[in-house]
């Protein structure tokens, strides 16, 4: 019974917290307040609370329920924003060690926070009980290999917005042309711009202004490109494990490594996606623009393979199922 | 300048092969220019030493150096176009087609746009070996794909059938780009990555200040020695050479010999599913409790390679079948208590099995993957015990329903009415009466009569069957063994090959680097390191007649 209101006492928590972040990231970036540097902490004081509140909600299921809390939906999309935010936490130290501010956290931040709401929300409520697990379930591999895909799919998908965010700022004289309305896009990228230059030369800001904008835009789209890379590699180790790992625990299951289920066959064109970027990286020509396009692809991908799937039902991975209609 | 006149440093080092011939090149006679770029010196040297070889040691004579040189250079293409001459006419030009042949087909295969194109081409057909519904019978596309109402305008049952999309990931065109995946895959290693690493272990040391100045990454230190430069550095992991002023340090090599191992490890994986599609046993059985079979009965070979052991001969007996069940009532596990014998009648084997573990024995594997009801044993008006067959019914869902019938009253008429009994698992039956009214639920065991309609049941027991799944598979240790080899391989490929070369001009050394992978994290692990070089505040000039004097 304790556990049981630990658990939403936690859940509520994280989801407050998250939409109060939520909203301070959203006046930092519309309202140009003043007091942007300690507003800006504070939304990253919120995030370290999440991590916390995220962690202590999967302990608690765990202790609760005597399984790994990987067991369905619902579990899989709380340790996904777990993922997120953990990134999150990670690159803000390594960041911050090196003193310099933390771009990713506009990537990283938002995710966590969209994936905790869409899971904490009203419209996956019959399946916040932690149910029991079927006989298949009951193994050690459980662990590995779901944890492994999931903290993969969370990277992978970092990566994929860092290579989008690259792309869209690229072509943002194109966007502009096209939604000429659109002035809330066009307000926080120049925004974002500015902050980033303020952060390197205060001294040639005045002067050269015009010229050096696009300066500081190559530079800020030569550090999305890197950071990009060397997330989706990592991504890409953790989803090569979670693939071979659940290869073998489907032999030690049901005799066979690998049965062409819609889910494994998904999971296999992902890694096959991730691995044409990583390809195209190889080729200097390349870099850049092209790559961000195919990961841009595989950022779609993933969502197919996560989502798309559980959504027909069927196949050896039918524990992630469920109805789109809310109870 | 002083390494070029000092025999014991020669520039030659860095070659692997030089270093059986530095004896006879310690001549006197051998005059390189001082300020040549590096790069054009190694070709040079490579071709004095290979006339060295091919003349014997006969030639020491100065001039012939030099003369031979040039002779050998323009006598060389001669001799291969006498040769050529020789042959032309008699067929050798096909001979030599043939000849090239290999290498043109290397170079088209080892081509990286093929490659992502072959690996686009893949990814597509899985997703439409997903999108379609495999391995049904033709009517069902017929039905699904009519010609008359094309999806997206042009997709018919033609298309399906004859590309093979039915049985997709068998089809020849999946296994076609595959097989050429494979090929592609086998070929870059051969003639990309493998040269690739044979120029990494090099150490190349970079001789001029603007060749270090055009790394990505570069630096000057005003007031610096190359010798604290190497110190920290090797402080920090990174493996140093010093020769004189110049130093190259490198740390990370793994990382570049990692994707040949991935490369490999695939080829293994690829290879040992050959052997699995080709070589294994299959089968599935379901088997009442206390009946049993033989393995070699059930066992179906999958490919022409598969042939079958003496373990076949088995016999295996289904001991007990039970299962577990949560509180709630749901199945938690199900077991199955089996007993190997020989032909002999001897056992050699007894073991439960349930789900996440399977029974092994002489390569053959058995895993419990379903269940069912084989019948109900009941006691009618204390008469008995008879068995009543269990037969599954289908229900919405993946639940199981299974139900019997006893008849009651006149067996020979056409309108038999009876008690019948629904179970959805082992623990509990449901009875029903003539009318289809519910009477009452039973469990097995518990002796409980129940009366309905006059006649009095007692269940005695539900005889469950088990459904197992055996297997032989000789591809599996391969598998395995790729499996592994591709994880551990994809780790180390995290790491960066992180290279950096620096020169000492004077009291200024410069400092260059560049890394394969971490190109964000570079320049400031750089900065970091090169704020920990100490700053020389005396000339060393000044130093220099100390230090000889003592």
């Amino acid at each position: 019974m304790i556990f049981s209101t630990l658990e939403h006492i936690l859940t509520h928590i994280s989801f407050s917290v998250v939409s109060i972040v939520i909203t301070i990231h959203f006046l930092n970036l519309f309202l140009l307040v003043d007091e942007v540097v300690g507003l800006y902490d504070s939304s990253e004081k919120g995030m370290i609370v999440t991590f916390f509140c995220i962690t202590g909600l999967l302990v608690t299921r765990w202790v609760y329920s005597g399984h790994f809390p990987l067991s369905d939906l619902y579990e899989s999309l709380i340790f996904l924003s777990w993922g997120f935010s953990l990134i999150h936490m990670v690159s803000y130290f390594k960041l911050k060690i090196k003193k310099r501010k933390n771009n990713l956290s506009a990537i990283t931040a938002p995710s966590a926070i969209f994936t905790q709401g869409f899971a904490t929300s009203g419209l996956l409520t019959k399946m916040h009980q932690s149910a029991i697990l079927a006989p298949a379930l009951q193994s050690q591999w459980l662990m590995m290999h779901v944890s492994m895909m999931v903290l993969g799919y969370a990277a992978l998908l970092c990566g994929s917005l860092l290579s989008v965010a690259l792309l869209v700022i690229t072509f943002r004289k194109a966007i502009k042309i096209i939604g000429k309305n659109n002035n809330l896009l066009n307000q926080s990228f120049s925004f974002g711009e500015i902050q980033y230059m303020n952060e390197r030369s205060n001294v040639l800001l005045n002067t050269y202004f015009l010229s050096s904008k696009n300066y500081y835009r190559y530079q800020l789209t030569q550090q999305l490109d890197r950071w990009s890379y060397r997330i989706i590699s990592l991504g890409f180790i953790f989803l090569t494990i979670g693939i071979l790992s659940g290869a073998v625990w489907a032999n030690e299951a049901w005799g066979s490594y690998w049965n062409w289920d819609p889910k494994e066959t998904w999971a296999f064109i992902t890694w096959t996606v991730f691995a044409i970027y990583l390809h195209t990286r190889t080729n200097k020509n390349f870099e850049g623009v092209n790559s961000a396009l195919v990961a841009s692809m595989g950022f779609l991908i993933i969502w197919i393979c996560y989502f798309g799937v559980n959504l027909l039902g069927i196949g050896l991975h039918s524990y992630g199922s469920f109805t789109l209609t809310s109870n | 300048m002083e390494t070029l006149l000092n025999p014991s440093k020669t520039p030659f080092l860095f070659v692997p092969k030089t270093h059986f011939f530095k004896p006879s090149l310690l001549h006197p006679s051998f005059n390189p220019r001082p300020h040549t770029p590096f790069t054009r010196r190694p070709l040079s040297v490579a071709i004095i030493c290979k006339l060295k070889t091919s003349q014997g040691r006969k030639n020491d004579g100065k001039n012939n150096n030099i003369s031979k040189k040039i002779l050998l250079s323009d006598s060389a293409p001669e001799l291969s176009n006498e040769e050529g001459k020789a042959k032309a006419e008699s067929g050798g030009g096909a001979w030599r087609v043939i000849r090239k042949l290999p290498r043109k087909v290397l170079s088209v295969l080892s081509n990286l746009p093929l490659a992502i194109g072959e690996m686009f081409t893949i990814a597509a057909l899985m997703a439409l070996g997903t999108a379609i519904d495999q391995g049904e019978a033709p009517e069902y596309y017929f039905q699904k794909y009519p010609e008359d109402n094309p999806v997206l305008g042009f997709f018919t049952w033609r298309w399906v059938l004859t590309l093979g999309f039915d049985h997709m990931f068998s089809s020849p065109i999946f296994l076609g780009t595959l097989i050429l995946l494979g090929t592609s895959l086998m070929a870059c290693t051969y003639t990309t990555q493998i040269p690739l690493v044979k120029v990494a272990r090099r150490w190349s040391f970079l001789q001029s200040a603007d060749s270090i100045r055009k790394q990505e990454f570069s630096d000057t230190l005003p007031r610096a020695s190359v010798k604290d430069l190497g110190v920290i550095l090797m402080g920090a992991g990174y493996e140093v050479f010093l020769k004189g002023p110049s130093l190259y340090a490198f740390k990370g090599l793994a990382g570049r010999f990692a994707p040949i191992g991935v490369h490999l490890a695939m080829l293994l994986i690829m290879g040992g599913a050959t052997l699995s599609a080709t070589g294994s046993f299959r089968g599935s059985v379901t088997v009442p409790q206390g009946l049993n079979f033989v393995m070699g009965d059930v066992l179906g070979p999958t490919g022409f390679l598969s042939t079958p052991t003496d373990a076949f001969n088995t016999e295996v007996h289904v001991n007990r079948f039970y299962m577990d069940y949560y509180d709630s009532g749901e199945v938690s596990q199900f077991h199955t208590d089996l007993s190997l014998f020989d032909m002999n009648g001897k056992e050699l084997m007894r073991k439960t099995l349930s789900v996440n573990d399977p029974l092994r024995y002489g390569g053959i594997t058995i895993y419990q993957t379903d269940w069912s009801f084989s019948a109900l044993q009941i006691l009618k008006d204390d008469e008995g015990p008879f068995n009543l067959a269990m037969a599954p019914l289908t229900v919405n869902g993946d639940k199981k329903l299974f139900g019997t019938f006893l008849p009651v009253g006149d067996t020979d008429s056409p309108n038999v009415k009876g008690i019948s009994m629904l179970a959805r698992d082992l623990q509990s039956i449901v009875l029903y009466d003539k009318q289809g009214k519910f009477a009452g639920v039973r469990r097995p065991n518990s002796k409980l009569p129940i009366e309905i309609d006059g006649t009095k049941i007692i269940i005695v027991d539900a005889i469950g069957s088990s459904g197992l799944d055996l297997k032989t598979d000789p591809g599996v240790p391969t598998v395995y063994a790729g499996f592994g080899a591709l994880m551990l391989t994809t780790c180390i490929s995290f790491l960066s090959h992180s290279q950096i070369w620096a020169l000492q001009d004077g009291t200024t050394v410069f400092v260059g680097g560049k890394t394969n992978r971490a190109k964000a994290e570079f320049p400031d692990e750089m900065n970091y390191l090169l704020d920990q070089v100490p700053e020389i505040v005396e000339s060393p000039i000044s130093k220099q007649p100390g230090s000889i004097g003592a």
